[in-house]
């Protein structure tokens, strides 16, 4: 901490003022039993969902047990590992002698499945698997093959050329190819994500600048400090203590992630950076607003009726994810995602989309600083204007009334 | 010195301030009166420059307040308040660092004024879990702390008990000894009449007496005869203004020319008379006499007559 003021002199600037706010309002959050019980909750909610989906995943494609049987078997089983792993299953195959061995242990539940070359059959312990035999059918022709193609006479390099041809990629004429199931995962989980986000710590700004109207500690501050001074120090404060909060949440569902085996499309870790850059400036814009609604009440029970406004522009903006986001493309969906109460939510979706070029995203992002800079300067002056002024609620019409009377 | 210039404000149709002005110098105490409403609260926030006013200044030492200026005034509002969730000690060394300190000068003055004031066991506990009267101590440690260059004082012996009192009205003596100004409101006007040398009386936003109090007293136009009878007795005198609150001790307002052996003369011929009195009236009588539209007329005096 270098203030940069070792004296004694009152000469405290704005930057070391904003910090000192800041700074209160992280220790005493980590200092109420309240910050702990809710991270504790959400990291057992995130990791029970992990737990669960684990028990749940269970169920998919897991380890074939496999037998095979007769001359050919051990070369067989080979020929089944190699086709599984290609279809990203594993295969653990056992060879058998004789037929009779090989159903016998399928009895006894040692194997799932036997493929008896001999009979043409592939008998399955309950359920018939397509996929499994289909990995059989692939495995017994490329083993039928290669003995077919060794008797022809054929050098083993000649048939394993033969047997391995190149490998077909898959294409889309949708362009950037079939991600876009994904993408609009990803920008849809953004958006939920954001937006409980900017409501939950959007409302924690709310209680914290009604409860210091409402104890009147108010008017002690406003003596130290100037109203913008302590806007910033409180929307900063709260958003450290919320981003502690998050990244406990975010490795709790790294662990939870690791816990239910879910294989994470790499597209997802592509999108947080973004994602975080939009949930900062949401965060500085939205809260702000929070605060100025804050401000105009006495009594904690008026906070919710004085943030209507802003929590239906919040949601607002969440409506529109889901429409015009579903069609990133669309010039409606371009100019929307430009203005800055939308931008923080419907950006995340069209960049995750693809859909967004870059100037999009700049000119977003620059409307979206500068009113947050606007909104600053606005609430702060409404802050100096109402934050003393206790009692009957003040209406928003009255409130910048005021502050447009005087500076 | 603090120096209150023509303070007017209008709130739509009601005229909070009407030219108010007032000096309080340093190691000076200027009591600040007035009945409720009468724009004490908005003019002790005028000073600390927490409400814009239509006309008017404040300066300390002729210079407009600004910001760096009032972080070195010591302030307790109207309205108490304080995080109540906040530990004593964190709560006065944020204010002291709020107010520019460095961290470490403010935890000195901290310590310093928990001791005096007697709450040094308490500094780690919540505001919350204190007593009135010590939330009360806390509220004045954070107006006195760090030696402020002027003190300004809304109501700070409100919900005090007698003992509280004694003991924080001395230490503003000694923090007035030691060069702070202080402009205290109250409505124990026997207080005020004792800690204050100087006392302004404002009235619907207008400032309707100032001064000594002492020269207040003398060149008031009334004196009171204060009779006190051995039992009770019924009496009426056309000298003057009578009062009794038990029907035996009386106090009686009389021009000041009233010869006062005429009125105490009356009182023997009513009953046995077993004390009595002649003086100026006290502060309070001042006060009412001034804000209470009463035939009396409002008199100023002392040396900042304007």
């Amino acid at each position: 901490m270098s203030t940069g003021q070792r004296t004694d002199e009152p000469g405290l600037g704005t930057l070391a003022t904003v910090r000192l706010v800041a700074a209160r309002e992280v220790r005493e959050r980590l200092r109420a039993k309240s910050f702990y019980i809710l991270s504790g909750l959400l990291v057992l909610v995130i990791l029970g969902i992990g737990i669960g989906s684990r028990f749940v995943g269970d169920d998919g494609p897991g380890t074939i047990h496999a037998a095979t049987v007769g001359p050919e078997a051990d070369r067989m089983a080979d020929a089944i590992s190699a086709t599984a792993e290609a279809l990203d299953r594993e295969a653990e195959v056992r060879s058998y002698d004789g037929s009779a061995e090989a159903r016998s242990a399928l009895e006894a539940g040692d194997v799932d499945v036997v493929l008896d070359p001999g009979d043409l059959v592939v008998l399955f312990a309950d359920e018939i698997d397509d996929q499994v035999l289909a990995i059989f059918q692939q495995a017994w022709a490329s083993v039928s093959i290669e003995s077919g193609l060794t008797d022809a006479g054929l050098a083993p390099d000649q048939i394993e050329s033969v047997l391995s041809p190149p490998r077909l990629e898959g294409e889309s004429l949708d362009g950037d190819g079939g991600d876009t199931g994904l993408a609009v995962l990803t920008g849809t989980l953004a958006a939920i994500l954001l937006f409980v986000s900017l409501q939950t710590f959007g409302g924690y700004v709310l209680s914290g600048v009604v409860e210091e109207k409402s104890t009147a500690v108010v008017e002690l501050l406003l003596a130290r400090v100037r109203a913008d001074q302590l806007l910033a120090g409180k929307v900063i404060g709260i958003g450290v203590a919320a981003m502690l909060q998050f990244t406990v949440a975010v490795a709790a569902s790294l662990v939870s992630l690791a816990l239910s085996g879910v294989e994470v499309p790499s597209a997802i870790w592509s999108a947080i950076p973004m994602t975080l850059v939009w949930f900062l400036t949401g965060y500085a814009f939205y809260s702000m607003l929070f605060a100025m609604a804050g401000s105009l009440v006495s009594r904690q029970e008026d906070a919710q009726a004085a943030s209507a406004p802003i929590l239906t522009a919040l949601i607002g903006a969440y409506v529109l994810v889901f429409t015009v986001g579903y069609i990133p493309d669309s010039t409606a969906s371009s100019i929307l995602s430009m203005i800055p109460p939308v931008a923080p939510l419907l950006m995340p979706m069209r960049m995750a989309a693809g859909a967004a070029a870059i100037w999009e995203v700049a000119v977003a992002l620059v409307l979206l600083v500068a009113s947050i800079w606007g909104v600053w300067k606005l609430t702060g002056r409404i802050y100096a204007q109402v934050l003393l002024r206790r009692g009957s609620r003040i209406t928003w019409r009255g409130a910048f009334a005021a502050a447009a009377g005087r500076g | 010195m603090l120096q209150v210039d023509g303070l007017t404000k209008r709130y739509g149709e009601l005229l909070a301030l009407d030219d108010v002005s007032l000096t309080v110098r340093r190691g000076e105490i200027v009591g600040f009166l007035g009945p409720n409403g009468a724009g004490k609260t908005t003019t002790m926030r005028a000073i600390m420059q927490l409400v814009a006013m239509d006309r008017g200044t404040v300066t300390w030492d002729g210079r407009p307040v600004d910001l760096a200026t009032r972080r070195r005034f010591g302030y307790m509002p109207a309205e108490r308040g304080m995080y109540a969730r906040m530990r004593v000690r964190d709560h006065l060394v944020y204010y002291g660092r709020l107010s520019g300190r460095s961290a470490s000068t403010a935890a000195a003055s901290t310590d310093r004024w928990l001791e005096r004031l007697g709450l040094t066991g308490r500094a780690d506990d919540e505001i919350q879990t204190l007593s009135s009267g010590n939330q009360q101590r806390v509220q004045f440690a954070l107006a006195m702390l760090d030696e402020p260059d002027l003190l300004v004082l809304d109501e700070p012996f409100a919900g005090l008990d007698p003992i509280a009192v004694d003991t924080l009205s001395d230490l503003l003596r000694e923090e007035v000894a030691r060069g702070t100004a202080l402009l205290l409101s109250s409505h124990q006007l026997d207080l005020v009449a004792e800690v204050c040398s100087g006392v302004v009386i404002v009235d619907d936003g207008r400032v309707v007496l100032r001064g000594e109090v002492s020269e207040l007293r003398s060149a008031s136009t009334s004196r009171v005869v204060a009779v006190e009878f051995a039992t009770v007795t019924p009496w009426d005198t056309a000298h003057g203004r009578v009062e009794s609150d038990d029907g035996r001790r009386y106090r009686v307002h009389v021009a000041v020319d009233t010869d006062p052996e005429v009125v105490i003369a009356e009182a023997r011929a009513r009953g046995d008379v077993i004390g009595y009195g002649f003086s100026p009236p006290d502060l309070s009588e001042i006060f009412l006499a001034a804000v209470g539209r009463d035939h009396m007329e409002p008199a100023v005096v002392g040396g900042e007559v304007r």
